[in-house]
């Protein structure tokens, strides 16, 4: 009982104010009811269209490389003739557990014009001239992209590692000495038998990347040119740098909800066991 | 028994006691709380104010806390608009820009002085942005009257000296660039493109802004915006700047030799002479002015900011009193503040002191604060309205199209109708 209250008054109640609030227009705390004022406003918001045509780019190229590269790490951190692996393992895993502000902070200072990668790559004589990595619209997005990646392969590798340790051994020792080589054995029964855990992975990744905020608010702010303004970056903008628009910044917010289902439900639908 | 009770009542009438004391001491020490966002800056001046007044009212002590700007701003805005006035301070520094986006949309939350303050003692412009209605709610501070910064020794070689950049026009500055860049090799302008302020700056200097004066925008047929755009054009197409992403890099650009110039508040002041080893290597030149445009000055602001008392504070009778005592009237104050964290305020008595005639071997023996407080007086004055920070945001949004040589009309149509989109 006391359990279902909690919920009521911390997930329940603010669920169904926030509802509310999204119908609601104003400045700052003056409010009044706007009817579908606000989802008309969203429709012709040029913004708006910006931050989730970064956040879709965000979601397609940078979920499914982290999940495939999380996978290869996984595979060939499984193999218990590699030396030193669970050193590797901590490695891969540890940028997840470092603070956001902390890692923001320092990706910052490595991608400024004249920061260690650009000395790097010109030391090497990749390029002639620094990259205007945060200064550039193009290049801001790789750095974002390259943030989340190296900050999140290793949790979903943690995942895989975990689903592969519980593929029974005597499947891949049947399928050995029916001659199957290594690549047919990770196609045909490791990515089979995991999954309900990729399901898992894509779905709360993708989840975590519609939410995505703190890289680019400490990183770029959105910029340069709101080339990396994120959905919660707006709504956040609306709420506390612009004057305060707190019923268009909630509707904006539904917008995230709403793609959260629909995308997780095609993932569950592609993912759906035919046979079953 | 008897005695038992005696006893007790005799240790709770000294535990009474006690505690009426300890509440006197409470009643009588008042602790001001000020939040602001630079210590090196406007905090660095509070808490010269504040020991100025704590001299003067020994019980009253001063809690000065720095935030980065941008938190500060977030966290009253929550603050605000969570309706919870626990933990807002006494006394808050907002910016200009942003004044009239507070005091409009959370009415009731700061503290009208009218009856505290002498506004007339304060250059008018600062006054005006804290207005609403017939109540100001700010005390003035600092001016953000701006100024071209540049390395008088890097210019000389190339063959100029100050009387050469005294009131020029911007396509001057441009073609001393390149002359610069020719002999010397050295870049003469950073360029954050995501930081809109030279176009508020330019825009500014002949009397004209995002918007009318009531408020309406004033983006597309506005020409001082067009001339701004054009002339900011014109800038990167000669090749004389060097783009910088964020504020760490821009002020490192010019304070490391990097960039032998730049335009920007009088606030910058204190950041450059935090090299003591460049001294005598910097000179400062009134802005250039826009070429062929109605109005054009060589005057013109960026940023500046003012105090606010909250409506809620625990502490409010202090501190307008003390904002009134020290920031209202002591021109002594603003002659220490200004020689030591360059602080140019808006008291208009402050001007006569002696630190304002003073000349600074930083600068080459410059008369550095007069020429700041002559070009203050003529800065055009316009009303920021509530939605500047939307305006910057579409204006950032076209800095792509405008840095590549975009078409300018097609730019600031877009630029005006995101503006028109986010406002409603």
């Amino acid at each position: 009982m006391p359990a279902l209250v909690l919920l009521g008054v911390f997930m329940v109640y603010p669920i169904l104010w926030s509802l509310w609030m999204s119908f609601q227009v104003g400045r700052g705390m003056n409010l009044s009811f706007g009817g579908l004022a606000n989802i008309i406003r969203l429709t012709q918001d040029t913004v708006f269209q910006r931050a989730l045509t970064n956040t879709m780019i965000f979601l397609a190229v940078q979920v499914p490389v982290m999940l495939v590269l999380a996978m290869l790490f996984a595979n060939a951190l499984n193999d218990s003739r590699l030396w030193g692996r669970s050193i590797f393992r901590t490695a891969i895993f540890l940028p997840c557990v470092t603070s956001l502000v902390a890692y923001s902070v320092i990706f910052r200072s490595m991608f400024a014009q004249d920061g260690i990668i650009n000395q790097m790559l010109m030391a090497i004589h990749v390029i002639a001239d620094p990259i205007p990595w945060l200064a550039d619209p193009f290049w801001a997005r790789v750095v974002v992209i390259l943030a989340i990646t190296w900050r999140w392969t290793g949790y979903n590798m943690i995942f895989y590692l975990a689903a592969m340790q519980n593929i029974d051994r005597s499947i891949y020792e049947a399928a050995r000495i029916d001659g199957v080589p290594a690549w047919a054995r990770f196609f045909y029964i490791t990515v089979p038998m995991l999954k309900p855990v990729i399901l898992f992975t894509t779905v709360i990744s993708t989840i975590g990347t519609l939410q995505l905020f703190d890289e680019v608010n400490l990183i770029t702010q959105g910029g340069p040119s709101d080339s990396t303004l994120t959905l919660s970056l707006y709504i956040y903008n609306l709420t506390f740098k612009f004057m305060p628009s707190f019923g268009y910044a909630a509707t904006v917010s539904y917008v995230i909800v709403i793609l959260v289902g629909i995308l997780s439900f095609i993932q569950f639908l592609a993912a759906r066991d035919k046979r079953a | 028994m008897t005695r038992i009770a005696s006893h007790l009542s005799k240790t709770l009438a000294v535990a009474l006691t006690g505690v009426s004391m300890l509440s006197v001491t409470a009643a009588s020490a008042l602790e001001i709380t000020v939040w602001c966002w630079d210590p090196n800056f406007n905090g660095a001046t509070m808490k010269e104010a504040g020991e100025r007044y704590t001299a003067m009212h020994p019980d009253v002590t001063f809690n000065i806390v720095d935030f980065a700007k941008a938190d500060l701003e977030q966290k009253l805005q929550a603050q605000l608009a969570s309706g919870t006035t626990d933990g807002l301070p006494d006394i808050v520094l907002i910016e200009d820009y942003g004044a009239q986006k507070y005091l409009q949309s959370f009415p009731g939350a700061f503290e009208a002085l009218n009856d505290s303050v002498d506004y007339s003692a304060f250059a008018p412009y600062k006054v005006e942005l804290a207005t609403v209605g017939d109540q100001t709610y700010s005390l003035p501070f600092d001016s953000g009257v701006t100024g071209l910064f540049y390395r008088s020794d890097i210019l000389s070689k190339a063959g100029y000296e100050a009387a050469d950049l005294e009131d020029i026009t911007w396509d001057k500055l441009i073609e001393i660039g390149q002359d610069v860049k020719e002999k010397t090799g050295d870049t003469l302008l950073p360029i954050d493109p995501n930081d809109a302020g030279w176009l508020r700056i330019m825009m500014q200097s002949a009397g004209s802004w995002y918007f009318n004066a009531d408020g309406s925008v004033n983006i597309e047929g506005n020409p001082v915006l067009k001339a701004s755009i054009e002339t900011y054009q014109r800038l990167l197409a000669a090749g004389i700047s060097k783009p910088v992403a964020g504020w760490t890099e821009y002020t490192g650009s010019f304070t490391s030799g990097d960039t032998a110039a730049t335009f920007t508040g009088v606030w910058m002041t204190g950041t450059i002479k935090a090299n003591a080893d460049q001294s005598g290597m910097w000179g400062i030149a009134p802005l250039p002015a826009l070429d062929g445009v109605e109005g054009a000055t060589n005057a013109s602001n960026l940023g500046g900011s003012s105090w606010y008392v909250m409506s809620s504070a625990p502490e409010k009778d202090a501190a307008i009193d003390f904002l009134a005592e020290v920031w209202g009237k002591d021109a002594d104050f603003y002659q220490k503040i200004l020689v030591n964290q360059g602080a140019l305020g808006s008291l208009l008595a402050a001007r006569d002191g002696e630190a304002y005639s003073a000349s600074d071997p930083f600068f080459g023996g410059a008369e550095v604060w007069q020429n700041f407080s002559n070009w203050l007086g003529a800065i055009p004055s316009v009303n920021y309205g509530i939605f500047t920070n939307e305006a910057d945001a579409a204006v950032v949004a076209q800095i792509p199209a405008i840095t590549s040589g975009g078409n300018v009309d097609e730019i600031i149509a877009a630029i005006d109708s995101q503006v028109r989109q986010q406002i409603q």
